[in-house]
């Protein structure tokens, strides 16, 4: 297999950062974290360049750039949301521009004459409290439906730019028009695989923003990483990221190719970003000394989406459990 | 982004299949086994002649050369067919890799013929004379002394650590020849034969065995060496040892590629704690051949970058010792024994062959050393990949 990007997709990867730098740069995540800033126009400018429209599975790995970017630029948007929880599970609902989100499970569908009523609360839902629409994942089947539909509340989480939210049915009616006819299985996978992007992307902002301050900082009449211990942490960040990092692409080819593999591909993604964060978090924060303790300082919002990553749609145990069971049989 | 490779090099892939198929040594064949790093067993000889008369051995290389003048994409297609069948290329894994190569890249065209040919040919073997007792890591402080005399060399001083000395019959050897000049500057590289007087060769035994012979010591009691033994410039020999180990390098990655995949063949996961530990090492594998093909796609494209190659071999080395240990501890006492079978029995499959996880387990710690330890690698990768100031 050839793993690297082609000349398109570097190319991609150049726009982004360069779009981002632009348009999402940390005095506005600050400015949202601190003043609740308006995001709206930066949403626009994302649908501007057709990035919320690259929901097609064989642009996946296209996604995938989008995505590690913009987990880079720690977006305050619902762009994770709208393209890797919603978008796959309800092909062509949305217009574009809206925004959406997905129950994945903790509702059930219960018949009612030609239809259904949903009924259920879930919880963690990312972005319920803001999604112009809903997929809503049932043993019948996947629903969808506009967000005035279910009870939204956004959950108080530790991370100021983290919006989840508990989700409500009740006794929502539903017909067959609201049925997607998606496949919750792919839909997960790109889930999976999108939230380790992100996740990704974060851990590159961390070490980013540690080999700054241990490049410039000065004690002992040295800067600070001079000293093995400090640089040698550094690297193990570097490593780990580059080890998610291949898995998560390669699970978005897999995804972008519908391979079979990309089930267990998927798992590998999630599971890998997760151990990534472990070490990137724990080494990124104790790097930074006190600097990185206080408010002011940008490192916490790349922590703190790195981590949240990690507890959202089961964290790297749970995954590397469906490893090891299917790896043998899933021909890798 | 691609999943398979294009059909030229798939096309190069059958080929040399259908040639392995039908060459491929057979049980009955190979049932002397290699007992150092240059001892080569006269089957696996005969094997070894075989793929340079058919330019299979290093496809890379022009034919004279044992090879077809293949691109970087066959050779690696080439190493992973090799490695799926566990077959050695050579049992004289430095002479090809290192000593031979350095020839071909450094040497003059006497030089080449002379002794580059026949070492391709497994018709002599070579070993590599680099550390000493007070030069490992920090090897530019070599201390072995060459003073020009007539048309000789006079060699004096000790080397460690020379992987199967004793059974070769030429030694690769970093030697300084300038005294005064910065510790970079003053070294050079020569041919040393091992059958010339004043050489003394003492193996002494690994962790593994008292027995398990591989490590020398070298001596060196007033060596003469023609002239014409010296590979590359006078002084230069910094630059040789670059070339030749960055060489090596690019492809290093695939020996611990294939000891993990033989640790997913090898390591059956009992309780929930193994099975954990099952899929770090899937994921662990999957993610080396990941990063190896996209360092062999800069290399195709003639943008080595050989710090970057660094983190593949502190990656690598670093898990197959991880989960090895994770095998060995899961075997519980059964690991203690010694000598034991923890892989299928397979006639070219000689590394571990008779090996109990205890032994691999050690063994595993060649690649955490040997080549450059992981704390070189990570000063490495922090000064020249993450532009860190130096320590």
């Amino acid at each position: 297999m050839l793993f690297e990007f082609d000349a398109e997709q570097r190319l991609l990867q150049k726009t982004v950062q360069d779009v981002v730098a632009k348009e999402c740069p940390p005095a506005l995540v600050r400015a949202v974290a601190d003043d609740d800033a308006d995001i709206r126009p930066l949403w626009q400018v994302y649908a501007e360049l057709g990035w919320t429209e690259l929901v097609d599975p064989t642009e996946t790995v296209e996604l995938a750039i989008v995505l590690e970017e913009l987990g880079r630029a720690v977006d305050p948007t619902a762009y994770l949301a709208t393209t890797t929880w919603f978008a796959p599970l309800a092909p062509g609902v949305a217009q574009p521009g809206q925004t959406g989100s997905a129950v994945f499970d903790g509702v059930t569908a219960r018949p009612d004459g030609q239809g259904w009523l949903l009924d259920g609360t879930a919880r963690f839902v990312l972005d319920g409290d803001r999604a112009d629409w809903l997929a809503v994942v049932t043993p019948q089947g996947v629903f969808t439906v506009p967000s005035s539909a279910a009870v939204a509340t956004r959950t108080p989480v530790f991370d100021p730019l983290l919006h989840v939210a508990d989700v409500r049915f009740e006794g929502v009616a539903v017909t067959g028009g609201n049925l997607s006819g998606a496949d919750p299985q792919r839909g997960r996978h790109i889930a999976l695989t999108g939230m380790a992007l992100t996740m990704i992307g974060a851990c590159r902002r961390i070490l980013d923003l540690v080999l700054e301050h241990v490049r410039t900082r000065e004690q002992f009449g040295a800067r600070i990483g001079s000293f093995q211990a400090v640089a040698h942490k550094a690297v193990d960040m570097h490593v780990a990221i580059e080890r998610a990092r291949a898995l998560a692409y390669f699970a978005a080819l897999t995804i972008a190719a519908d391979d079979p593999r990309r089930r267990v591909a998927a798992s590998m993604a999630k599971a890998a970003a997760g151990e990534c964060q472990s070490v990137v978090f724990r080494n990124g924060f104790q790097l930074f000394g006190g600097m990185g303790f206080t408010w002011e300082n940008d490192l916490q919002f790349a922590l703190k989406r790195a981590k949240a990553g990690e507890l959202l749609l089961g964290g790297a145990a749970e995954h590397r459990a469906l490893i090891a069971k299917e790896y043998r049989a899933a021909d890798i | 982004m691609q999943l398979t490779f294009d059909a030229e090099v798939e096309r190069f892939r059958a080929e040399f299949v259908a040639f392995l198929d039908a060459n491929m040594p057979t049980a009955e064949e190979a049932t002397e086994r290699s007992r150092s790093s240059a001892h080569i067993p006269a089957w696996a000889r005969r094997w070894q002649r075989l793929q340079f008369d058919e330019g299979w051995l290093l496809p890379g290389n022009p034919p004279e050369f044992g090879g077809r003048n293949a691109g970087i994409l066959e050779q690696y297609v080439h190493l992973e067919e090799l490695g799926r069948r566990h077959i050695y290329h050579s049992f004289n894994p430095q002479g090809l890799g290192i000593i031979a190569a350095s020839l071909l890249s450094f040497g003059t065209d006497e030089q080449k013929h002379r002794w580059a040919v026949p070492i391709l040919r497994a018709q002599i073997t070579a070993a590599l004379g680099m550390s000493e007792p007070g030069a490992g890591s920090d090897l530019a402080s070599l201390r072995t002394r060459a003073v020009r005399d007539g048309d000789d060399f006079v060699v004096n001083g000790q080397k460690i650590w020379t992987s199967g000395a004793h059974d070769a019959d030429v030694l690769l050897t970093f030697v300084r020849t300038d005294p005064d000049a910065p510790k970079h500057r003053g070294i050079s590289v020569l041919l040393i034969p091992t059958s010339t007087p004043g050489v003394t060769r003492r193996p002494f035994g690994s962790v593994v065995s008292r027995d398990d012979l591989d490590f020398n010591e070298v001596f060196f009691d007033n060596v003469r060496v023609p002239a014409e033994n010296l590979v590359g410039e006078l002084n230069r020999g910094w630059h040789v040892a670059n070339g030749s180990l960055g060489h090596e390098r690019t492809l290093l990655w695939l020996g611990f590629s294939h000891r993990l995949d033989d640790l997913l063949a090898d390591f059956t996961p009992v309780g929930p704690l193994d099975a954990d530990q099952y899929a770090t090492l899937a994921m662990d594998a999957l993610a080396l051949r990941l990063l190896g093909s996209a360092a062999l796609a800069r290399a195709a494209r003639d943008e080595q970058d050989v710090p970057a190659l660094s983190v593949l071999k502190v990656f690598g080395s670093e898990a197959s010792q991880r989960h090895t240990e994770r095998a060995l501890e899961s075997a519980g006492p059964a690991a203690l024994l010694h000598p034991a079978r923890t892989a299928p029995d397979h006639h070219l499959r000689l590394d571990t062959d008779g090996a109990g996880w205890f032994e691999r387990y050690a063994r595993s710690f060649a690649g955490t050393i040997a080549g450059g330890t992981s704390e070189i690698q990570r000063t490495i990768i922090a000064e020249r990949v993450l532009g860190l100031p130096r320590s």
